[in-house]
């Protein structure tokens, strides 16, 4: 059980340790839209070896690979907009955000597979609309002193 | 940062909410059709390669290309996006239950950029921007139990 404890804080680092790399990445003057590709090329890659080196090698049915395609186009798109939105924002608002979009398919799976709204999803949900709201509003009132400082 | 970049910046954290929560989707529709645990890889092959052409088209026409300097950031990205995923495939594997990996993996990434945001890179946040940080953070941990 230790040994799993200390496999989840290693997933934190980890995943910590990615969006800290993004901003490395973009004070490093890095183009976004490379970093991405070489991202997903590399991650492909090592999937690519992981699943000619199983057995038995499973094929891929056209509704699977349809599947994969277009919810891949989903995350690359989301891999892009975070490491782009990081050249004008905040690393730590970003991250954020990028954790908040699990609440999207928890609400999709509602309506597609008729889960229920539990009350601990209710009180998620209502949380997450408030954090949003405050890290909104947060960036409003954080532009309006920048231009305050700037009109000195 | 300026107006025309504030709207900017909401538009793509608008993107990132709905798009990349819905990128791991794919993986419960798979569960659902209940198809063996091992087409997971090839699925993810794919998964991954399906962003190759939507990038690597308009890089090829506005003649960007990606350096040695950007092919060094890309492989750590996903050393560290594939370190992430294994780690927490481990953890359950020794017992420990979902409701306790999700919550620290996720939780505990936050804290780390929050934290290095912070002392590293030396942003500076609103204090209702904190609060909302925070209480995102139990939001998306509070998610993370309800799902697992």
């Amino acid at each position: 059980m230790s040994l799993g404890l200390l496999f989840c804080i290693l997933g934190a680092v980890s995943f910590g340790l990615l969006g800290c790399v993004s901003k490395m990445a973009e004070r490093r003057r890095c183009n976004s839209s490379a970093v991405v590709l070489w991202m997903i090329c590399w991650a492909a890659l090592f999937m690519l070896g992981r699943t000619l080196t199983q057995s038995p090698i499973v094929h891929l049915t056209w509704p699977v690979v349809a599947l994969a395609v277009g919810f891949g186009l989903c995350a690359t798109i989301a891999f892009l907009a975070f490491q782009i939105s990081i050249e004008i924002g905040k690393v730590t608002v970003g991250w954020l955000f990028m954790n908040l979009s699990a609440g999207v398919p928890a609400l999709v799976s509602m309506w597609l597979y008729g889960e229920k709204l539990t009350p601990l999803k209710s009180v998620a949900f209502g949380l997450a609309l408030i954090s949003l709201f405050c890290l909104f509003q947060g960036n409003r009132l954080e532009a309006r002193e920048a231009t305050h400082e700037k009109s000195r | 940062m300026k107006s025309p970049g504030r709207f900017v910046w909401i538009l793509l954290m608008l993107v990132v909410l709905l798009t990349n929560g819905m990128g791991a989707f794919g993986l419960k529709v798979l569960s659902a059709w209940g198809l063996p645990a091992g087409i997971k890889f090839p699925y993810l092959t794919v998964w991954y390669a399906a962003g190759l052409p939507l990038i690597g088209i308009p890089m090829l026409v506005r003649g960007v290309y990606g350096g040695f300097k950007e092919l060094r950031w890309g492989a750590l990205y996903a050393v560290l996006s594939l370190g992430g995923q294994l780690a927490m495939s481990y953890a359950l594997d020794y017992g420990v239950p979902g409701s306790v990996v999700y919550p620290v993996a996720v939780g505990g990434s936050i804290l780390v950029v929050a934290l290095a945001g912070r002392l590293l890179f030396g942003e500076k946040m609103h204090p209702l921007s904190w609060a909302g940080v925070g209480i995102g953070i139990v939001a998306v941990i509070l998610l993370g139990v309800s799902a697992s």
